[in-house]
């Protein structure tokens, strides 16, 4: 058996522990349409260490999702295409690696936790069969040590009862412990980097709190990178360590957690923050981001937010600003920062 | 799983008690409408006397008086039929034999039909709606699409009497000139049934029958692919890093396969009346010859008798469908 055995460690060659866990650099992917070509994103840069969680914030469609499955390599190709950019995992491009490497890659270096676990989990197989199948087919346990493994699994995760629930289908669990069982899942072949896709939306207020500590938990005692990919930055205040603002294919503000929530530098993150409804705004109207995002096959040239700006001025129509430094490391694509900065 | 099976079970029960009658009804009704069909029994040859006309009429049970009353459901006649029918006896045909016996002599090869029939529908309709889900949109789609339509729009009889000609004769008459009447594929080519070869020379018949359902399945299992290739488990499945095969045949397959098993359900009763013609048109000495052959004669003890165990057989069929699917599908298991 010890010879059938397959270890993560052979997947990938020339891994540089020096450099980030997860570097991405000027992504760029495109949907064909009927409509033309959409960017779905347009040019997004982060990066991300062991034990750090980045979160991904911005309304639907603006991109974080296609981001994350960029990275991931589970985009259906056609209709979209990754166009340009690196995605450096410990210094090795994978958006390069043979499609066999890349594959191997999946749930072994970078795993991912999506959004409604009850359409996320086939409905066809038992939760135990979903979570063994990583373990045989990956590291070609036989049935029965992959079904010890997927027991010590849905315990970390704190599945009650775990012996009895393992042979259930994913519709007899509750939203909170589907969800639990997609963590585990994401977890299982100890990952160096969890992708969380909106991982608490479909949840209720006090489930999501369980699940995000029980994120968080884990993530802490294994020293994993955690990109978090919401649209709510209400979830991600006390987990997150830093934060990418999305808009429209781009990433317009990028800084530490706590520069964000006190003083944000774009526009937009400021618009954001202000409609997160507050306790002690009782009474007072819930501030909403007036209009809509642009459509991506036809966004505005300039800066893709200034028909929706206050601060927008007739420069704003013209170029499209660049991701710049602000201050101490915090950056924002808007040629007005210091206005906005001023006015919090 | 056992509730399930249980509720399923009386369904089918009441389903083939509510078939039969319905056929009892319509049978009696057509006898209290065009009078006593003991005429028929002599052909219209001869004038039977009175006693003639009452011991025949006697034998095949058409001397009740309820037959008399237009509209009258004959309810007492119809326990007696069912009585008949549970001890096995699906009456006689106009010689006197019983048309049980003959049945059971003929089912092996109507079985054989099926036999080819289903699996064709097995291999040709999911293969290739799996080929044409997972080539969408390229030349071997379109090419499998328009092959669907063309043959869904072939009536079974045409197809039968085309491929006598095209396969039986021509082909068949070319391999028989080149490689010997003994050789299998001659043998698989002739144009019709032959009983010291019962299984080969019944695969060109039974891929006929098939042909029109294979046309409804591979294009349900196409849509049913397709459907399933964009679903978010099937995502999940990638981001497991599985190989594409395995999340297309694990992940994919199975659960296309939900809807597709029930059209193949409903498209065996089809088959089970193209059977009537395929046999009669191919000689395959099977039920569906015998019904045919039945109807040229106006036989009709036999029709009826076949026809209620017909009935019979495919509300079976439908039963084991309706198990595969649960088998298939756990939410099913568990309402």
């Amino acid at each position: 058996m010890a010879t059938k055995v397959q270890t993560r460690s052979n997947i990938l060659d020339g891994l540089d522990t020096s450099r980030p866990l997860l570097e991405v650099r000027d992504l760029q992917v495109e949907f064909h349409t009927r409509d033309g070509v959409a960017k779905a994103v347009n040019g997004a840069n982060f990066s991300v260490e062991r034990g750090e969680t980045l979160a991904i914030v911005g309304e639907s469609g603006c991109g974080k999702s296609v981001t994350s499955q960029a990275i991931m390599g589970i985009l259906e190709t056609p209709p979209a295409k990754v166009a340009g950019g690196q995605v450096f995992f410990h210094g090795v491009d994978l958006l390069t690696l043979p499609k066999d490497t890349r594959r191997r890659t999946r749930a072994n270096h970078v795993a991912m936790v999506f959004q409604d676990a009850l359409s996320a989990l086939n409905p066809v197989w038992t939760i135990g069969y979903q979570l063994g199948e990583l373990f045989r087919k990956h590291r070609g346990m036989s049935k029965a040590e992959a079904k010890k493994k997927s027991l010590e699994l849905l315990d970390l995760v704190k599945i009650p009862a775990a012996k009895q629930r393992i042979d259930e289908y994913p519709h007899q669990f509750s939203g909170g412990m589907r969800q639990r069982v997609m963590i585990a899942m994401a977890l299982a072949l100890d990952p160096d980097l969890l992708i969380a896709d909106e991982p608490t939306t479909a949840l209720d207020v006090t489930v999501q709190a369980q699940i995000m500590r029980l994120l968080a938990e884990i993530q802490a005692e294994r020293q994993m990178g955690l990109i978090l990919i919401t649209h709510d930055l209400g979830v991600v205040a006390d987990v997150a360590d830093k934060i990418s603002v999305m808009y429209a294919g781009r990433i317009v503000e990028q800084a530490g957690v706590l520069d964000i929530f006190a003083r944000p530098a774009h526009p937009y993150t400021q618009a954001l923050l202000r409609s997160i409804p507050r306790v002690d705004g009782k009474g007072r109207k819930l501030e909403v981001i007036e209009g809509l995002p642009p459509v991506l096959t036809r966004i505005p040239p300039g800066c893709a937010f200034a028909p929706r700006c206050h601060y927008a001025k007739p420069a704003c129509r013209e170029r499209v600003p660049s991701l710049e430094v602000v201050e101490n490391g915090r950056r924002a694509a808007c040629l007005y920062t210091a206005e906005v900065l001023a006015n919090d | 799983m056992g509730r399930y099976v249980i509720r399923r079970l009386l369904q089918a029960v009441l389903t083939i008690f509510l078939a039969l009658f319905l056929l009892h009804y319509l049978t009696s009704l057509s006898i209290q409408i065009n009078g006593n069909p003991a005429y028929a029994f002599f052909g219209g040859q001869i004038t039977p006397t009175q006693e003639q006309l009452r011991v025949v009429a006697e034998r095949y049970h058409t001397d009740h008086p309820c037959l008399k009353r237009v509209g009258d459901p004959c309810l007492s006649n119809f326990m007696d039929t069912l009585g008949r029918y549970a001890n096995g006896d699906f009456g006689q045909d106009l010689r006197f034999r019983p048309v049980s016996d003959q049945v059971v002599m003929r089912v092996p090869n109507t079985l054989r039909v099926f036999a080819i029939n289903i699996a064709t529908w097995a291999i040709a309709g999911i293969g290739l709606g799996m080929l044409a889900a997972v080539r969408r949109e390229k030349f071997s789609d379109y090419l499998i699409r328009a092959g669907t339509i063309i043959s869904g729009a072939v009536p079974t009889f045409l197809f039968v009497l085309a491929l006598k000609y095209l396969a039986g004769v021509w082909i068949g008459g070319w391999l028989r000139d080149h490689l010997g009447d003994d050789n299998v594929l001659s043998i698989i080519f002739r144009p019709s049934w032959d009983e010291a070869h019962p299984w080969l020379t019944v695969i060109l018949p039974g891929i006929a029958l098939a042909v029109i359902g294979t046309a409804g399945i591979t294009r349900l299992m196409r849509t049913s692919m397709l459907e399933n290739i964009r679903s978010d488990h099937v995502r999940t499945a990638k981001a497991k890093g599985l190989t594409g095969g395995r999340v297309l045949l694990a992940h994919t397959l199975r659960n296309s396969l939900i809807p597709v098993v029930t059209l193949i359900g409903l498209s065996l009763g089809g088959a089970l009346g193209g059977a009537v013609i395929t046999e009669g048109l191919w000689n395959i000495r099977g039920v569906g010859q015998f019904v045919f052959n039945a109807v040229r004669q106006n036989d009709t003890p036999i029709v009826v008798g076949v026809v209620s165990l017909v009935v019979i057989c495919y509300l079976l069929f439908s039963l084991l469908i309706d198990l595969l699917y649960a088998v298939l599908d756990p939410r099913i298991r568990y309402e």
